[in-house]
């Protein structure tokens, strides 16, 4: 419980670093008035707008006022959609999540039968075959496999509906998608990890013991192999809620990832801010939730 | 004693490498008899601890028993079917290992790693097997026994996980206990307390047990029957008073030799020359011939057999056929 604690009041200071790169960054590239009125306008009419925005302060002072509303919630609202810039992000952060998480299950349940079987009967024609389809799931392009699925799935045998989000059905093929390369990277890991914990010595033990050897390796051996897993696990999942762009497009799929890159290009900074903020948020409690796991998995790990 | 618990006969054992297979036991044979301690002594790779693992059917996935017959009883190991086997394991034979560091699951408690056995085996209950867990710690010197079951592995001493080792090992009171070199990976002190609580339960049951160490003082200590093996082969089989009294075989008697005695005082400690072949550039004839005082030519030709000396006393020496040998 302290350790929670204090691991949440060290995000403070990480999550004030992250607003400030983001806000330097966005303000050094470019200039949103210039996007923001026609081609046409006076120099005039465009510096009206920006002392209006507030554009013309020394960069501090605007960090100090930009903090100063953050404070109370507020990121500003969007140059382009005139609304809340957090209402915004808010409104796409469930169609992001529901997403990530079902891209997980995809991961989880192919990796993980896959890595022990490969483990387990290492160096024979289905090891082969298992780390072979690893290597081509790393290797397929998201856009591709995407686009394959929505033509094989959809458009053939018109099963699953090609885009769009709304029911369970419409889940299913952006979520195989980004849960196959995924899958790919675990299953390999999963296979090295349980190969050099079947080599150790508390295995021996366990088979000298009598034990059936499902429950050697579902029980003893699983659970030790399981801790590298978890850290690609909190990697991939800060990955799948900072952005899917392509799967994103490809299946018209209204997430963050859109969202975001579409307010970059538009230099719709208070999106940006919002969706950088919210983003950074969910890869720290990936973190802190793999270090938490970490704990029930392994007693030797003991956080100070 | 007396009665035959364990009879291994022309044991072959090989192991797939990158190079092709290598036999690291060559034809061993030996029996364990009811309530006896045999000592099987060799150097590192002399496949002393591959026998045992071979015996108890957990070889590495890339070692394999090519040849020989292994009777628990009237039961033929070899041919039992793998459920059969598992039932033995633990429970008639169990095995400790020489690193009780490593030899624990780190992510389990004492507690759940001693009930596995009485659980699986005796078809205890959860709670009825966490007393009898509690027991066996106390017997084997564990005094605050029930805060052990909670602990974890790390949490324990090397002299202590060995302790819950032996204790995990005689939980289902195993007919066989063999025990893989389990004093070497500890301090002199704890080794002591090891070697007592091995006596203690050689006089206190009729377990017969199986101790496979380098060490001499363990076997002097322990030891009804010795087997000493070399490359694979047993080169001599005597009763462990015959063993330091007569050795016959020249390795056995390297073997003495390098033990340092307590009233000699020398400047050098002697040693046998040379190292034990590697299994894939094996000699021919005798395999001890590089490394013998006595070695000739014929040594290099012919591959001797184990030849009785007197009693159940053997060795592997052909000079000891013509009277040649004196030691």
């Amino acid at each position: 419980m302290k350790y929670l604690l204090k691991s949440l009041l060290k995000t403070i200071p990480v999550l004030l670093l992250i607003t400030m790169i983001v806000f330097v960054l966005m303000r050094l590239t470019g200039d949103p008035v210039s996007l923001m009125l026609p081609e046409n306008a006076t120099a005039e009419e465009r510096d009206t707008l920006r002392e209006s925005l507030g554009l013309n302060d020394p960069l501090p002072v605007q960090y100090l006022a930009f903090l100063g509303d953050l404070v109370k919630g507020d990121f500003g609202d969007s140059f382009r959609y005139n609304m809340d810039a957090l209402d915004l992000v808010l409104e796409r952060l469930p169609a992001t999540l529901e997403l990530a998480i079902a891209s997980m299950i995809v991961a989880v349940i192919i990796s993980v039968p896959l890595g022990i079987l490969s483990a387990i009967k290492r160096n024979s024609v289905l090891d082969l075959f298992i780390t072979g389809g690893a290597v081509v799931g790393k290797a397929m392009p998201n856009f591709w496999l995407g686009i394959m699925l929505i033509l094989f799935f959809s458009v053939t045998f018109q099963l699953l509906p090609v885009s769009g989000r709304g029911t369970l059905a419409h889940l299913v093929l952006p979520a195989i998608t980004l849960g196959t390369g995924i899958a790919a990277e675990m299953t390999r890991l999963i296979r090295s990890s349980m190969l050099e914990i079947l080599g150790q010595d508390f295995i021996r033990t366990a088979r000298s013991k009598g034990l059936r050897e499902t429950v050697v390796v579902n029980q003893h051996a699983f659970r030790n192999a399981l801790i590298p897993v978890v850290t690609i696990m909190a990697l991939q999942t800060a990955t799948l809620v900072g952005g899917t762009l392509i799967t994103e497009t490809v299946f018209a799929w209204p997430g963050l990832g859109q969202l975001l890159v579409q307010a970059v290009n538009l230099r719709d900074m208070a999106v940006v801010q919002a969706a950088t903020f919210i983003i950074a948020i969910f890869v720290i409690l990936s973190n802190l939730s793999a270090d938490l796991i970490y704990r029930l998995l392994d007693p030797r790990i003991k956080y100070e | 004693m007396g009665e035959e618990l364990l009879k291994v006969d022309g044991l072959k054992v090989r192991f797939k490498t990158d190079d092709g297979y290598i036999t690291t036991v060559n034809g061993v044979s030996f029996s364990v008899k009811k309530g006896e301690t045999l000592a099987i002594v060799g150097e590192s790779g002399s496949g002393k601890s591959v026998t045992s693992l071979a015996l108890m059917g957990i070889l590495p996935p890339n070692g394999e028993v090519v040849d020989g017959d292994v009777t628990y009883k009237d039961k033929d190991l070899r041919t039992l079917s793998k459920k059969d086997y598992r039932k033995i394991r633990g429970n008639d034979i169990s095995m400790i290992f020489q690193e009780p560091m490593t030899a624990l699951n780190p992510v389990f408690t004492i507690g759940f790693q001693l009930r596995e056995p009485l659980m699986l085996h005796e078809g205890l209950s959860k709670k009825e097997a966490q007393a009898r867990g509690v027991e066996m710690l106390r017997n084997v010197g564990i005094s605050d026994a029930e805060k052990v079951m909670g602990r974890f592995p790390h949490q324990l001493s090397g002299g202590m996980r060995q302790r819950v080792m032996i204790a995990m090992a005689l939980s289902c009171n195993p007919e066989l206990l063999i025990a893989d070199e389990p004093t070497t990976a500890l301090d002199v002190t704890i080794q002591a307390q090891i070697l007592t609580l091995l006596r203690n339960l050689k006089e206190s049951s009729n377990t017969s047990i199986m101790i496979i160490t380098h060490d001499l003082g363990v076997v002097a200590e322990l030891a009804d029957r010795v087997i000493v093996m070399y490359a694979g082969e047993v080169v001599e089989v005597a009763t462990v008073h015959e063993l330091f009294e007569s050795p016959q075989h020249p390795y056995t008697k390297g073997l003495l030799d390098s033990m340092p005695k307590i009233h000699d005082v020398v400047n050098e400690l002697y040693s046998i020359e040379g190292t034990v072949p590697n299994p894939a550039e094996m000699p021919q004839g005798c395999k001890f011939h590089p490394r013998c005082p006595f070695g000739d030519e014929e040594c290099v030709q012919t591959h001797p057999n184990l030849l009785n000396v007197k009693g159940d006393h053997a060795a592997r020496c052909i000079k000891l056929a013509k009277k040649e040998l004196v030691v």
